[in-house]
């Protein structure tokens, strides 16, 4: 029986390292390859020998697909095709292959610059597996071999998410990685067309949440950056290079012109001019709004925005400060960190998630006292934000993608269990289709009916049409013919053709039937009253008396011989074809019933 | 465990039972098993339970709860399990009959929770960890966990299933290692209890008839003769051998992965490896019956044994040799070349295979080429390792791949049909095609790989992938050629081939596809290095236009082949092999422009790559003594560090103080050693000198960067800042420079830390504004004086010490965790679901 399997290695009811495996009509993909950044040991990367007990990773896998370029979704990449082994294709869109090689580059240097780890991906590394890339433009169908295809869909989230289709034969199934229903300041909303596929495997981060809107989170951010500067305060912003950095700093250069302020505001990493060298490359996968006006003012040239120096932390007066890492566990976001903590008229504004064991995760917890080396404590007076920018789809979202989308079935990853049980529920009885929750190292197992293709020869939809059977593409017809299967297709061709194509002879098989009569008759007039027995009972049939002595039924032959041994019973030969075994029986026992008295 | 990790861990265990808290983060479960994990390695765990009676309680009262969270539910398993692998630990517990409320039937088992995978796998190893003494292994016996353990095998959940298997091979290794003196025979009787559960269930398992049971049996088989290497375990298979022995009887074939990893598994351990063992012939048995696709591994697997009978290694090596025997065979003309086997071949199978489909025939083909690229190196222990014939066959497939093949065949034609633009199959091949550069080749042949190889680095076909491995498969194969003339400089076939590999390489540099640009750039720099002196390549690459498009690149839109074109021009420059900028001058200045323009890229190149290559190939020059750099070397290292300085990434820093080094260490000699032969010139003469040195050193602004690296926030940068200070420390204390001339300075010797270095070098920045502009100019911000006041002053050992340690290691110390367990509570609800 056809199938469809998945079992995640991550993802699997936690919001983690996502790595899905699926395998569809013997094709086994990988569905993203993401890292676990609260870990610093093994732990933090999937574990890849579950992929396969036997044989080489490169063998078994057809290809990997990469959604977007979060760490949680492509952080392990390089790992796993340049120190795992994995040696085949792997697929992103453009934007996302230019944009994740700057953040695992950054995530390394993060890595090494705090720990000196030796066992990490290096950047020669980083670059080997970027090469092995084959990037793809939405919509655009990928020919990965002559079974398997793929194809990307807008998915809004950060620029270049893309939902993956993908699809054997006409087994399909639908990636979402991570995607955003409502569009934001830059980026459109996910858009898939109805494929119903066998399979939609959703991420479910706000499985039960109806979010408010992100420009009220916006507007917050705004008034406190604004009010904290109006004090003289200082502010932190601690951000990874790529990503929530382009957007907030597309949110404060606009309120800057708008307010007409002057307080300067500096990017401590050199790379926001690569990054926004990239949204602008990527233009049109910007929502409609930034392509139009981009004609007028390019949002990501920014004129309030200038490169950070070291010795500018110490300057009097305020200030807007973007600085790496994110997490404030290493680096330039610490160590400013640290020369601001003790002043509550300044601001530190966490914009994303902090893992345990980071100076971000301490402080978002509420603590006030940070113990630094050597036994100094760190006394946190500056003000502390959490806002959360991270654009996914609610609930009402999911259940909008799988209205648009109609698979058969769903399968929840990217959530945590509680509310994806909740979202299960939900889905099941709105759409009456099953839904899935699998914990990370479970298979969901799928059996699937495909639909097999079949062409019909020209001789054989002739033949159908002179009988009167036109096409018609809303009725269904049945169709008679002989299936043959000759290389690698089927085909239902007639009889004749096909016996012509494999080179065999024609054999007709009979059945046959001997029906003892009492009739003291002469042959000739036994077969005249079966004759007239017939004629009346079959009137819808074809009855013919032959010349030869015999009654033909449509292919069914009665003959009748006198019995050898008892000249009062006649014996009645009856002999049809497979294609009339109906009749054939029904005749048979139409017979064995006897035959009407003849008229004396 | 520290008091104030005692103080702190009643909190966070009441925490943990409260069904109405939340641990939002569940790696601080993780973390917190690690943690006591080492606490109980480190110091008795029964004093830890005795002096923290909060963590007994945290037991009991997760047992009695009747709706508990499955992740605390899975900690507090896992945490019995840390305790009760020490047996005074484990009594402790037992006497509460903790253990058996968590562990037996009637615990966790009964309950909905255990529908949750996390809770099974908490309970798996929990029992994993308590398996270090015989009591506890009794206890499983006795509480029928051992039944739970052979039902999980079977869990939903692989993580679980594989676990148990494990599990189980650990129960019996472990139940026979302490049973070691009583000799051993097949009988049950002689059987330990649990021993014989667990044997008794896998013969079962190998009996049942049943895919997954089988291969359950096989794998606990696999892991337990890959682990242990008793002598028991010889007894053990001598009770296997039937069952296993009839598996491979069965049609069809059952578990067939699981057997050849049984196998391998067996070959490889000592207990099994003398040559009268019958797996030797359940091995060929094995081959005989498995699936050409199925065969390849355990063929590959047998090759790769010390000793194994020599009929099986001739098998196992046909077997391997099969698929490109095929493909060889069909491509041969009627009255072709030898085919790679000699005996006749039953390809059927193997051909139908090749020609059933696309993926089919691609899998077979890569599968053999890895195992045929993996055995290579060790092709000197096969007495007939058919190099020639190999070679043939790879080529063919090649040929086959690019369309270029003229199959006499029905069966070539139709392969070569199948494999036209076959990617996947073009890069295994030409993998293999390098690995066979290492062997005796004769000379036509090797015109045909040159002549393959060319139409790969040419075909506007190949995918960047495929360039990839066919510039790598080329350098190999030129190395091997060069490797293979006697003489200096390149033979006639090389020279021949470089001259019509250039205008490739020129055509493959101007690719609009980064990839292809950026491995033409990689293959220019290794062919430099290795050949930059070879006459005949410096002909061959001057001729070409190769070293100004090169240069060009150092231009291009993608940052990667700025890099890689930044260490391809630095290889060229080092071998005196730049291109000549149109419309200079003198030699000299051609340099010079280099120079300028990799300078150019260090100061403004907007991305890290470049940036790191440009100073990569700088101190490179400076090492190996460029003869362009040599002219004024302290220009050349005062340009390069004034841009270094204010470079944001750190490895460019880092990089930097590489090069400050190296200069330093040519200025001032190498590390003291301490060679009793050494000639050593006068104290005055060396006293002199090394003034000298500092006062050039302090003019260079040496000091101002390698200081201000020191407090770096980038902590390898303040390191390896640290370690030339140290180096520099040593230098002069050698020769008396660091003694203070007054009481001072001997007081704060060695005490400053680095806010001590930032303030001073502050009021030295001050005090150089303050001076007349004119001696500002000069540069001389510092003198040697105040060099060797941070020397003595800094405790550059302490600092090395504290550098040493990760950034976040107060951050990941227990401590902290317990605190930061403490503070999360309820607050971070809101941001759990958060994601970066």
């Amino acid at each position: 029986m056809p199938e469809i399997k998945v079992t995640p290695l991550g993802a699997g009811q936690d919001v983690g390292r996502s790595c899905i495996l699926v395998s569809i009509a013997g094709k086994n993909v990988m569905l993203d390859c993401g890292m676990h950044m609260g870990y610093n040991d093994d732990r933090r990367f999937p574990d890849f020998s579950y992929i396969t007990q036997n044989g080489r990773l490169t063998d078994f896998l057809d290809c990997v697909i990469i959604s977007h370029f979060h760490l949680d979704h492509c952080g392990a990449l390089p790992y796993f095709s340049e120190m795992v082994g994995y040696d085949g294709p792997i697929y992103m869109t453009h934007p996302t292959k230019a944009i994740c090689p700057i953040l695992l580059e950054d995530y390394r240097k993060i890595t090494v610059d705090k720990k000196g780890e030796t066992n990490f991906f290096t950047s020669q590394m980083i670059k080997d597996c970027m090469k092995k890339v084959v990037a793809v433009h939405l919509h655009q169908t990928v020919q990965v071999d002559d079974e398997l295809e793929i194809k990307a869909y807008y998915a809004g989230h950060v620029l270049g998410a893309a939902m993956f289709q993908i699809k054997v034969g006409s087994e399909s199934a639908v990636y979402t990685g991570d995607y955003n229903m409502t569009p934001d300041r830059h980026l459109g909303a996910a858009w898939i067309d109805k494929c119903r596929p066998n399979l939609l495997i959703t991420e479910s981060t706000y499985a039960t949440t109806i979010r408010d809107s992100k420009r009220c989170r916006e507007r917050d951010f705004l008034k406190k950056v604004h009010e904290t500067v109006e004090r003289g305060g200082k502010v932190l912003i601690p951000v990874f290079a790529l990503g929530r950095a382009q957007e907030l700093c597309i949110l404060l250069e606009t309120f800057w012109e708008r307010m007409n302020l002057k307080a300067p505001i500096y990017f401590s990493t050199g790379l926001t001019e690569k990054a926004n060298h990239y949204y602008k490359l990527f233009i049109t996968w910007t929502n409609q709004k930034i392509r139009k006006t981009f004609v007028q003012r390019n949002m990501f040239e920014f004129k309030h925005i200038k490169a950070f120096d070291r010795a500018f932390a110490d300057n009097p007066g305020p200030m807007v400060v973007f600085a790496t890492p994110g997490m404030l566990h290493a680096g330039q976001s610490l160590q400013i960190f640290r020369k601001w903590a003790g002043n509550e008229k300044n601001m530190v504004i966490m914009p994303g998630y902090c893992v345990q064991g980071t100076v971000g995760h301490k402080i978002l917890s509420g603590q006030r006292k940070l113990e630094m080396e050597g036994r100094q404590i760190l006394e946190v007076k500056m003000q502390v934000e959490y806002m959360s920018f991270s654009a996914h789809a609610d609930a009402k979202g999911i259940m909008q993608l799988v209205r648009q989308a109609e698979p058969d079935n769903v399968l929840l990853v990217h959530g945590e269990a509680k509310k994806m049980e909740f979202l299960k529920q939900k889905i099941e009885q709105e759409f009456h289709v099953n839904c899935y929750m699998p914990a990370n190292g479970e298979t969901v197992t799928l059996l699937t009916h495909p639909n097999i293709p079949v062409g019909i020869s020209l001789g054989l939809l002739k033949r159908e049409m002179a009988l009167g059977l036109l096409p018609d593409a809303k009725r269904p017809k049945l169709m008679h013919g002989t299936l043959i299967m000759k290389d690698n297709n089927f085909r239902l061709v007639s009889s004749e053709q096909a016996l012509k194509e494999l080179g065999l002879a024609e054999h007709q098989l009979r059945f046959t039937c001997r029906v003892h009569i009492h009739d003291t008759r002469k042959e000739q007039e036994t077969v005249l009253r079966v004759y007239s027995h017939l004629k009346s009972v079959l009137k819808a049939h074809s009855v013919q008396h032959l010349p030869d002595g015999s009654v033909m039924v449509e292919s069914i032959l009665i003959q009748a011989t006198a019995h050898s041994e008892d000249p009062g019973t006649k014996v009645l030969l009856v002999s049809w074809t497979y294609q009339d075994e109906e009749l054939g029986s029904y005749l048979t026992s139409l017979l064995k019933k006897g035959l009407p008295q003849a008229p004396s | 465990m520290d008091i104030e990790c005692s103080r702190l861990l009643p909190s966070v265990c009441a925490v943990l039972v409260d069904p109405k808290q939340f641990v939002a983060d569940d790696t601080c479960l993780e973390k917190l098993l690690d943690w006591f994990k080492t606490v109980t390695e480190a110091e008795s765990s029964l004093l830890v339970l005795q002096e923290n009676p909060c963590l007994t309680e945290l037991l009991f009262h997760v047992v009695k709860l009747q709706d508990v969270n499955s992740n605390i539910l899975s900690f507090t398993l896992r945490l019995a399990g840390i305790f009760a692998a020490h047996e005074n630990s484990f009594q402790y517990l037992q006497q509460g009959e903790v253990l058996l409320s968590l562990f037996s039937e009637a615990g966790p088992l009964s309950r909905p929770a255990w529908e949750d995978p996390s809770v099974r796998s908490g309970w798996i190893q929990g029992v994993g960890s308590m398996v270090q003494h015989e009591r506890a292994v009794q206890f499983l016996c006795d509480c029928g966990a051992i039944d739970v353990i052979f039902s999980l095998q079977g869990d939903p959940s692989l993580f679980v299933a594989s676990t148990a298997s494990q599990l189980l091979v650990h129960i019996l290794g472990f139940t026979m290692h302490s049973r070691r003196a009583v000799p051993l025979t097949t009988q049950d009787c002689d059987w330990p209890v649990c021993a014989r559960m667990i044997v008794g269930h896998i013969e079962e398992s190998l009996r049942s008839g049943t895919v997954p049971q089988i291969t359950q049996a096989l794998n606990v088989l696999t892991t337990l003769f890959g682990r242990c290497h008793e002598s028991w375990t010889e007894v053990l298979w001598m009770r296997m051998n039937p069952f296993v022995g009839s598996l491979l009887e069965k049609e069809p074939l059952l578990a067939a992965h699981s057997l050849v990893d049984l196998f391998l598994s067996m070959a490889r351990s000592p207990v099994f490896s003398h040559l009268e063992c019958d797996l030797w012939i359940l091995s060929t048995r094995a081959l005989n019956r498995l699936s050409p696709t199925q065969s390849g591994p355990l063929a590959l697997g047998i090759l790769n044994l010390k000793d194994c009978p020599q009929t099986l290694r001739t098998k196992a090596f046909n077997i391997l040799l099969q698929p490109l025997a095929c493909v060889l065979q069909a491509a041969s003309q009627p009255t072709g070349s030898p085919g790679l086997l000699d005996e006749s071949l039953n390809d059927s199978v193997i051909t139908d295979i090749l020609l059933s489909s696309k993926s089919s025939c691609a899998g077979l083909l890569c599968q053999t080429l890895a195992h045929l690229e993996e055995l290579q190196p060790m092709s000197h222990l096969l007495i007939d390792w058919p190099h020639v014939p190999l070679l043939s066959a790879v080529m063919t497939i090649l040929r086959f791949c690019s369309g270029l093949a003229t199959p006499a065949s029905s069966v070539g034609d139709r392969l070569c049909g199948i494999l036209i633009g076959c990617f996947r199959v073009q890069r295994s091949a030409l993998d293999f095609l390098g690995t066979l550069s290492q062997g005796p080749s004769p000379s036509e042949l090797i015109r045909g790989v040159v002549e393959i190889l060319l139409v790969y680095l040419k075909s506007p076909d190949s995918s960047p992938t495929v360039l990839k491995k066919a510039f790598q498969a080329t350098l190999k194969w030129l190395l091997s050629l060069s490797k293979t003339s006697t003489s200096s400089d390149l033979c006639p076939q090389t020279q021949h081939f470089l001259r019509d590999l250039f205008p490739i390489l020129q055509k493959r540099l101007c690719s609009p596809c980064w990839e292809v640009r950026d491995s033409a750039l990689e293959f220019l720099t290794q062919l430099t290095k290795h050949w930059g002196g070879r006459a005949g390549f410096r002909q061959a690459l001057l001729s070409s236009e190769v070293p100004e498009l090169a240069e060009d690149l150092l231009r291009d839109p993608e940052s990667y082949v700025r890099a890689s074109a930044v260490t391809a021009m630095g290889q060229l420059s080092s071998r005196g092999l730049c291109s000549n900028p149109i419309g200079t001058g003198s030699k000299n200045d051609e340099k010079k422009s280099l120079f300028l323009e990799l300078l150019e890229i260090l100061s403004t190149d907007s991305e890290g790559f470049p940036r790191r290559a440009v100073i990569q190939v700088f101190t490179e020059w400076l090492r190996e003594g460029h003869t362009d750099v040599s002219k004024d070397k302290e220009q050349f290292v005062t340009k390069v560090l004034q841009v270094v300085s204010c470079d944001l990434d750190w490895e460019v820093r880092v990089q930097g103080l590489e090069l400050a080094l190296v200069f330093l260490v040519q200025t001032l000699g190498q590390h003291e050693t301490e060679c009793p032969y050494a000639v050593e010139m006068s104290s005055v003469t060396q006293s002199t000198q090394l003034t000298e040195s500092l006062q050039m050193l302090c003019h260079m602004k040496l000091f101002d960067f390698i200081f201000s690296a020191l407090c770096d926030c980038d902590r390898p940068v303040a390191r390896k800042s640290c370690d030339i200070l140290l180096y520099l420390k040593a230098k002069l204390a050698h020769h008396g420079s660091l003694q203070g001339s007054g009481e001072a300075c001997t007081e704060s010797l060695g005490t400053q830390n680095t806010a001590w270095l930032e303030t001073t070098l502050r009021k030295w920045k001050a005090r150089d504004q303050g001076q007349p502009s004119e001696v500002a100019d000069r540069g001389d911000c510092q003198e040697p004086d105040d060099v060797l006041e941070v020397l003595r002053s800094v405790d550059l050992e302490g600092l090395r010490g504290t550098l040493a340690k990760s950034s976040d290691h107060i951050e990941k110390s227990p401590q902290s965790l317990l605190q930061d367990m403490l503070a999360t509570v309820g607050i971070l609800e809101e941001n759990e679901a958060d994601c970066y």
